[in-house]
């Protein structure tokens, strides 16, 4: 989910979203550098992202990834589905004594 | 969606292996570069860097692996890697590849080639289109109907069903023509009957099978000409001209194959037959296997069998196909045919049936013909695919001992595979992939096997029925996909216990030991032992398939060896069929005793006869006798047989009292009708009084209008298998005649000079199914010596296979004892001792499965009873003969290994290690 948010921004190179997601957690996740590509490769074979080779920022060439139509339906029902969820535990957690 | 994007990734993946592996590199390299660029910005040495994006990143190789799997890659990555693999390890031993790729070959091929003939006579569509809308016209009801019934097929009954009812798949022609003329379910409706008929043939007369169609038969069907045309409606109609279509067989074999055959003539019980068209070679007829001579319009039965008229309302004789309209089912049609058939059966002013009959039609289906053969051999056939089924078993058993042997020394290499991190079930997919291989290549092979086999069992077949077969056992796919199925169940059966054994093992004991050595001796005893219980199920399941076959054959010696009561040797037979061709009354008997005279008068005939069948042909006739006055209920069933002049001589059935027939007798006009009877007549209906003289009377006459005159030994009259009967001979005046010559010498010597003098009499004659005594028993056992030769074939194969499993066994132990062997006899041990080691396991082994197979036996043969004659399902002696002969070549199959086993010399044994 993670990475198809970052996808979700722009289109990015592996590396690229690695830093992405380090950046907007504040570098508070920490994501092991070796399985980013399975996982890229899975979501690639699922259909929900789409690669492309093109020049990177200092002119190499980079595999660039972006979010296809179906993995925008697929990010938006993955964060309904988060956002449900954690309305609910933090609505268990909020739970005070003299509520029950 | 997501779907095509999978099987679209899959493929790219798979077929552009190198671009993805060429990307896939370049994108990591990428990423570290990007990565150490990164570091270096922030102050990192270069090497540091480097060092540092790469640990990080973590093993390349294995990011690399989990994004091929990512894939789906590496399913047929590692399929080819195994396939690869298991190419190199079936090459590198070819002594264990040939092996077991043989004994696969005949296990599967065995079981393909019974599969073709039960293909070929019991599954097989007609080749015609659409053949699931065909279907047979039958009757069903609780009574018989007040009618002659011409024919009734086996095929008929079984095809209509139920047991509890009368019923049979023959019509009038006034029926039939009603039926047609009203229904309105069938696209095509066309009736058909089929006689022997004598067609001349550059002026020789041979007999034919022909069947008389109506004009809209050939279109039903949709069968199309290969030469001319078919017969047509108009060729139906009265008047029309006499049209023949030849079958595409009797084309060949008889016009040897002219193509200007078309317009041309043939001559069929003296009517001439214009040839307007040529049969597919496909299409035999709606029998499938029994191949029709030629096809006629009905229109032509009048002319074609004058003597016989079949166009009364009663008699039902004519077998009705239809086609049902697209979308019309079976049952719709029955009602709408009942609508037709009920009121005309029941209601007529001379009805057939009383409505309480409860008289239906029903349409069982023709798409697979007529099934005839499939009525008589369905039973052999079915006993025949367990037997090769269990065959297969045993082969599969065989490779399965092998594989084992072989697993226990690859143990080394399954345990190095799996401390490089291969999975459990890695590696039982590996040992899979080449047991598949092996049997894949069996199959192969198998196929081969399989056609000739089943050419070879199609001619044995053919040759032994009454009637030339033509048995299509060209593989199709539906052959190809049972080979396929049992190659596939074949390679998964032996694979999966050498394969889950080979990965379970524990890495430490395995690695450490080497090949051979004692330390292994605790750890390999428990494979042993799975190999031992191969074995030993191999000869029991080999045990089984030998004692049936025995006693198949002790019954074909008791029924060859069963003495009928007259002399069998030396008896030359021949049918002549002068109704046919119009030879009645007086001119009948002069032609029979004229063509006796000149019979007897060849050289080298000792006597001549005739009657109205052979003996042990199968044709009988029955009749009831009672003593004068007695009640119908004590009337003594009889088996009646006219003669000719001489024939208790000819047959050297012995007179036991009174005489034998007078010239003057045969003239059939003496009251009371002169009849000799045999003893056991005599004993049954007379009990103690002296049988000469005595008038009896047969059934349906008031009067005794018979007077035994003589009385003959018992002797079997319709079939060896059947008991002797109370039998009665008459004098033959009327009707047809098989002859019968009592020769000096090989009887067979003769069939030229009787052609001769039958042709100097009256070349229209035809001469019928010439042969001995000795080949019509044989000919009447055929369905017994089939399955006694093929069970026999088979039993042996079984037997080879065990021994080589044995033998396999046995040799492998051998080479990973011979240290042991080494060490006994530097101990002192004699070859002698070793011999027994060796043999003494052997003997162990073939005796348990003897001892285990003979009780599977005794269970299983009891399904046996219907085929066996004389012998009991358990009988001591077969069991007995067979489990000896068994053990013997057990023996035969344990003494190469020993005798390699005692050439140990210790030195070397010892060295080795």
């Amino acid at each position: 989910m993670l990475i198809l948010k970052a996808v979700s921004l722009g289109p990015l190179h592996g590396y690229g979203i690695l830093l992405r997601i380090q950046q907007v957690s504040k570098e508070r996740l920490e994501i092991q550098q070796g399985s980013l590509y399975p996982a890229l490769y899975r979501l690639e074979h699922q259909g929900w992202i789409a690669s492309e080779w093109d020049a990177s920022e200092n002119n190499r060439k980079a595999k660039y990834y972006r979010l296809t139509a179906a993995g925008k339906r697929r990010l938006q029902a993955e964060t309904e589905k988060w956002n449900r969820m954690a309305d609910v535990i933090a609505g268990i957690l909020g739970t005070k004594a003299e509520e029950v | 969606m997501t779907h095509w994007s999978r099987i679209r990734s899959w493929m790219q993946a798979n077929l552009w292996r190198s671009r993805m592996e060429r990307e896939m590199d370049a994108e990591l390299r990428f990423h570290m570069e990007a990565y150490t660029e990164e570091l270096m910005r922030g102050g990192v040495l270069r090497e540091e860097a480097m060092r540092r994006a790469r640990l990080e990143f973590g093993g390349a190789e294995r990011v690399k692996e989990e994004c091929r799997e990512a894939r789906g890659i590496d399913f047929v990555e590692s399929l080819t890697q195994d396939i690869r693999y298991g190419l190199r390890v079936l090459r590198k031993s070819p002594g264990f590849t040939a092996t077991a790729i043989l004994t696969l070959a005949l296990g599967i091929g065995a079981n393909t080639a019974m599969f073709s003939l039960i293909n070929a006579i019991m599954l097989r569509s007609l080749p015609v289109p659409n053949p699931q809308q065909l279907v047979i016209l039958g009757w069903t009801a609780r009574q018989e109907p007040e009618t002659t019934q011409e024919r009734v097929w086996s095929g008929c009954q079984q095809m209509l069903g139920d047991q509890n009812e009368h019923g049979n798949c023959s019509f009038s022609l006034a029926l039939f023509q009603q039926m047609r003329a009203q229904q309105s379910v069938f696209s095509g409706m066309a009736a058909f009957f089929d006689i022997d008929s004598v067609a001349a043939i550059n002026g020789q007369a041979i007999t034919t099978r022909a069947e008389f169609v109506s004009g809209d038969w050939f279109s039903t069907l949709g069968v199309r000409p290969l030469l001319g045309r078919i017969i047509n409606p108009a060729d139906d109609a009265r008047g029309g001209a006499p049209v023949a279509v030849l079958g595409y067989r009797f084309w060949q074999s008889k016009f040897a194959g002219d193509p200007s055959i078309v317009g041309k003539t043939i001559t069929i019980n003296q009517i001439l037959f214009t040839i307007v068209g040529v049969a597919p070679p496909g299409f035999l007829g709606l029998e499938p296997g029994i191949p029709l001579d030629f096809w006629v319009p009905l229109s032509t039965e009048v002319a074609v069998t004058p003597d016989f008229d079949r166009r009364v309302p009663d008699l039902l004789w004519l077998e009705i196909l239809g086609r049902l309209k697209p979308g019309m089912s079976v049952a719709q049609a029955e009602s709408a045919m009942n609508v037709i058939f009920v009121p005309s059966v029941t209601g007529s002013a001379n009805p057939m049936f009383k409505s309480t009959d409860e008289p239906r039609i029903k349409l069982p289906s023709a798409s697979h013909g007529l099934g005839s053969l499939r009525a008589s051999f369905s039973e052999p056939l079915f006993f025949l695919m367990i037997v090769v089924s269990i065959i297969l078993l045993i082969a599969c058993a065989n490779v399965a001992g092998l594989m084992l042997a072989r697993a226990a020394g690859r143990q080394r290499e399954m345990a190095v595979r799996f401390a490089l991190g291969a999975s459990r079930w890695r590696i039982v997919r590996q040992v899979l992939t080449e047991s598949l291989m092996l049997s894949l290549a069996g199959g192969a092979l198998g196929i081969l096997f399989a056609y000739w086999g089943a050419s070879s069992l199609g001619a044995f077949f053919s040759a032994n029925y009454y009637m030339p077969l033509d048995i299509d056992v060209l593989p199709d796919s539906r052959i190809l996909g049972f080979t396929f199925a049992v190659t596939m169940f074949a390679g998964a059966l032996f694979g999966l216990a050498p394969a889950l054994r080979g990965s379970r093992c524990e890495l430490t004991p395995a690695l450490k030991e080497r090949g051979g050595a004692l330390s292994g001796w605790h750890a390999r005893w428990r494979w042993f032992s799975l190999g031992n219980a191969l074995v030993v199920a191999q000869v029991a399941l080999s045990m089984v398939v030998l004692a049936g076959a025995g006693l198949l054959v002790r019954t074909l010696v008791n029924l060859e060896t069963i003495n009928p009561g007259f002399d069998t040797h030396n008896v030359l037979l021949f049918g002549i069929d002068n109704t046919l061709i119009g030879y009645k009354g007086a001119k009948l008997e002069n032609l029979y005793s004229d063509l006796r005279n000149r019979l007897a008068a060849l050289p080298g005939v000792t006597s001549a006869s005739y009657s109205m069948a052979p003996l042990l042909s199968g044709a009988y006739m029955m009749t009831d006798y009672r003593k004068p006055g007695a009640s119908e209920q004590r009337a003594l069933g009889t088996e009646l047989l006219p003669i000719g002049p001489s024939f208790f001589e000819t047959m050297r059935l012995p007179l036991v009292a009174g005489r034998t027939f007078t010239q003057e007798e045969f003239s059939s006009t003496v009251k009371p009708g002169p009849m000799i009877v045999n003893e056991m007549f005599a004993r049954k209906l007379l009990k103690e009084e002296n049988p000469l003289g005595q008038l009896v009377a047969d059934a349906g006459s008031i009067v005794a209008n018979h007077e035994i005159v003589g009385v003959v030994a018992d002797a079997k009259y319709q079939g060896l298998r059947h008991e002797i009967t109370p039998t009665a001979y008459v004098p033959l005046s009327d009707g047809c005649a098989s002859f019968e010559l009592r020769t000096a010498a090989n009887p067979k010597a003769l069939i030229p000079a009787v052609r001769e003098v039958v042709n100097e009499i009256d070349s229209n004659i035809p001469v019928l199914a010439v042969k001995t005594q000795t080949e019509e028993i044989e000919r009447q056992l055929y369905q017994e010596r089939l399955i006694a030769a093929l069970s026999t074939v088979f039993a042996l194969l079984a037997l080879v296979l065990a021994c080589i499993g044995l033998y396999g066994l046995l040799s492998y132990e051998v080479t990973q004892r011979r240290h042991e062997i080494g060490v006994r006899m530097a101990l002192g041990a004699q070859s002698r001792d070793v011999l027994h080691l060796v043999v003494g396991q052997g003997i162990a082994l073939a005796v348990t499965g003897a001892v285990m197979g003979i009780g599977a036996a005794v269970a299983v043969t009891r399904f046996l009873q219907s085929l066996l004659y004389e012998v009991k399902p358990a009988d001591p002696f077969t069991f007995a003969g067979v489990a000896i002969l068994l053990v013997l070549v057990a023996m035969a199959a344990c003494y190469i290994p020993a005798r390699r086993a005692m050439r140990v010399d210790p030195m070397d044994a010892l060295r080795y290690e």
